[in-house]
């Protein structure tokens, strides 16, 4: 029996209970298609963690193209997230924490050179109520932490069961995360929160002008709206 | 702005629709500005499911921050109705006056042109020239219809699992017409927002008695939300028997508002499962002021039935690990509502939600979508003490409450095993050993 599988047809893809046309071909890969369903959709909050499912609730394979993965014309597929996000609680900041932390990074940096601070706390609770301040070379584009430092101050962590929640660093001007910034956090652990201060920190302390990001589980940097997002603020 | 700190996790929430241009500060103002009159005649509310229908509306309606007018005669409460005190309907809500959420005021003047109506059952209603939605429907079942569009029935019945789901779209419709008078993202946000003319949804129950359920003993994994939100549902049902444990560490804080349905502004700082106990009593059995899976390991021996209303996907894992008999798990994902059953043997929810994504840890919420969840979590509760759960092929509920008119608002599925699954379930493993190229 010859079987004709059609090169171009639609599916319907559903997003918040809106049904919409979708053009795919067979040969195109699935990502193709959750693409051009969240550009159909305007989906612009973490599209990423975004998959196609199908209505006996298997997920479409994403490493496949269409015809591999079996879709069929008019096949309704929904557009969902793949792990519905969770809602775990926030860092606590205590109170001396922001204002120690400008503090030490005017200090040192004088408004003239790049400077940094971590964030700690107890390895069993959400709070960060400690600043550290490493040993570090400095310049106006950027900082280096001196390795026997580093060393020295993870085995105090260890000893105390604490933990680096944040880093915090500064900019001369516009608050970024550079490549630099990307590639050397102090922890790469998924989840870790990053925060820049733009002017040296010069002025008053706050977060409202500061770039905050935190690691996804792929290791890419993600900008969040606000330090809110992860933190409560005293 | 008063409220702000409230409202927070809403106007994250409307920031899917409203662009990075629009000020926290707008969204706010644009919630709190909005004038609803709520409309309805004795004979609606003098049963339990129309003062249900109202008392839950006016609150899904204030904690978005709106301002909520009542227009109503004076009746004796025929039940409880907490939060709220008093003995009479309309009292208790005027009591409630920026008690749900700051600014959102809840008052009986009508000399004012409201935004949107809401009206219960076939309540007559003057010409206001605002579009106006009435609120109808059974025991099992809601629906909200503009004005004009049928017959209405009057509200009759007293068990009120309808009348929530009528509460809950109509507390939808509030929220989009909100949403329309701000800068959109784009035109793909608009359908999302369109005005539903009639809407309604149904549990598909009435061959379920309405009298005498018996949950026997429940654990809840969580005093938030979804929990909230279900134990608000069953502690309207009439003569229900449970004894409900409670496992929750967090204290409330002022963000929860905007959706926590046994909460008031006086909780904050208060532990959440202190609350919960103290506006449910009948329901609660005892309470457990720390995190599940840290503490006692006896304590946390589970119930043959428990619920878990946490999102933090690794909490849900942790429970299903323990091997509950039965397990409903609620949850929310911005404008949708996750809801699974699990019984022991059948797929888990680590192959529903096998993967865990950590990022921002603040949950854009808005107050019908996570009622919505809990609503449903205490069907599925009722569904499976009467011995007549969902079958494997709605084991899992994606519903998107914004468009409840469309037919594709609520997708049913099964839960299919995977091999990957984090739990190791008794169904993962066994697909292992017989099915080599599943998922």
């Amino acid at each position: 029996m010859n079987v004709t599988i059609e090169k171009k047809f639609r599916t319907e893809v559903v997003y918040n209970g809106v049904e919409k046309p979708i053009q795919v071909e067979a040969e195109e890969r699935v990502t193709a298609l959750i693409q051009r369903a969240i550009a159909a959709f305007g989906v612009t909050q973490q599209p990423h963690l975004l998959s196609l499912f199908r209505q006996d609730g298997t997920v479409v394979n994403e490493n496949q193209s269409v015809e591999q993965a079996g879709l069929k014309p008019h096949e309704v597929l929904l557009l969902r997230p793949n792990a519905v996000k969770g809602g775990s609680e926030r860092l606590k900041v205590a109170g001396e924490v922001l204002p120690a932390t400008f503090r030490m990074l005017q200090e040192c940096g004088q408004g003239q050179c790049e400077c940094v601070v971590y964030w700690t706390g107890s390895t069993s609770s959400g709070e960060v109520d400690g600043v550290e301040h490493p040993e570090h070379t400095r310049s106006p584009f950027g900082y280096e932490v001196r390795s026997q430092w580093l060393t020295d101050f993870w085995k105090r962590l260890a000893s105390s069961r604490r933990s680096v929640r944040a880093q915090v660093h500064t900019h001369p001007d516009e608050p970024f995360h550079s490549s630099s910034d990307d590639r050397w956090p102090i922890v790469s652990q998924a989840g870790f929160i990053s925060i820049v201060l733009p002017n040296f920190a010069l002025g008053r302390p706050t977060l409202h002008n500061a770039w905050v990001g935190v690691i996804l589980r792929d290791g890419r940097w993600r900008q969040l709206e606000s330090a809110s997002e992860v933190l409560v603020m005293p | 702005m008063n409220g702000l700190q409230n409202l927070d996790r809403t106007i994250l929430l409307c920031r899917d629709y409203v662009p990075d241009g629009v000020t926290n500060y707008r969204i706010c103002e644009r919630l709190q500005t909005r004038q609803t009159l709520c409309i309805a005649d004795r004979r609606n509310i003098s049963t339990h499911a129309g003062q249900t229908a109202l008392v839950t509306l006016v609150s899904l309606l204030s904690r978005m921050g709106m301002q909520v007018a009542l227009d109503i005669p004076e009746v004796n409460l025929v039940s409880a109705q907490p939060p709220l005190q008093g003995s009479s309907l309309g009292a208790a809500l005027v009591g409630a006056n920026e008690a749900f959420v700051a600014s959102a005021t809840i008052n009986t003047r009508t000399d004012f042109r409201p935004d949107i109506i809401f009206a219960l059952g076939d309540t007559p209603i003057e010409d206001y020239r605002a579009p106006c939605w009435r609120l109808t429907g059974d025991e099992w079942s809601g629906r909200i219809e503009m004005d004009g569009l049928g017959e209405p029935p009057a509200w009759t019945a007293e068990f009120p699992m309808g009348s929530m789901a009528s509460a809950a779209l109509a507390a939808t419709e509030a929220f989009k017409a909100a949403l329309r008078g701000l800068p959109l993202r784009s035109l793909a946000c608009q359908p999302f927002l369109r005005e539903s003319r009639s809407a309604s949804w149904d549990f598909g129950l009435s061959s379920i008695p309405m009298a005498g359920f018996d949950l026997g003993e429940v654990d809840f994994v969580s005093a938030g939300a979804i929990s909230q939100a279900a134990l608000y549902a069953l502690v309207r049902i009439p003569k229900i028997q449970i004894r409900a444990r409670i496992f929750e560490h967090d204290v409330t804080e002022a963000s929860n508002l905007n959706r926590n349905m046994l909460t008031l502004r006086e909780d904050i700082g208060h532990a959440k499962v202190r609350v919960v106990a103290r506006r449910c009593p009948e329901l609660i059995a005892g309470t457990i002021p720390a995190r599940y899976g840290n503490g006692d390991v006896e304590l946390e021996k589970l119930a043959p039935r428990v619920v878990v209303g946490v999102d933090d996907i690794p909490s849900r894992w942790q429970v299903q690990r323990r091997q509950p008999a039965w397990l409903v798990v609620g949850g929310t994902s911005h404008f949708n509502v996750s809801s699974s059953i699990h019984s022991l043997g059948e797929a888990c929810s680590g192959c529903l939600h096998p993967i865990d994504e950590p990022g921002p840890n603040v949950i854009p919420t808005v107050s019908f979508v996570s009622f919505w969840a809990g609503l449903i979590t205490a069907t599925r509760l009722l569904m499976e003490a009467t011995g007549k759960p969902h079958s494997l092929r709605k084991q899992h509920l994606w519903l998107s409450p914004l468009r409840m008119d469309l037919p594709r608002a609520a997708m049913w599925s099964p839960v299919p095993p995977r091999r990957d699954c984090p739990v190791k379930c008794l169904a993962s493993r066994s697909l292992t050993e017989t099915d080599p190229i599943a998922a």
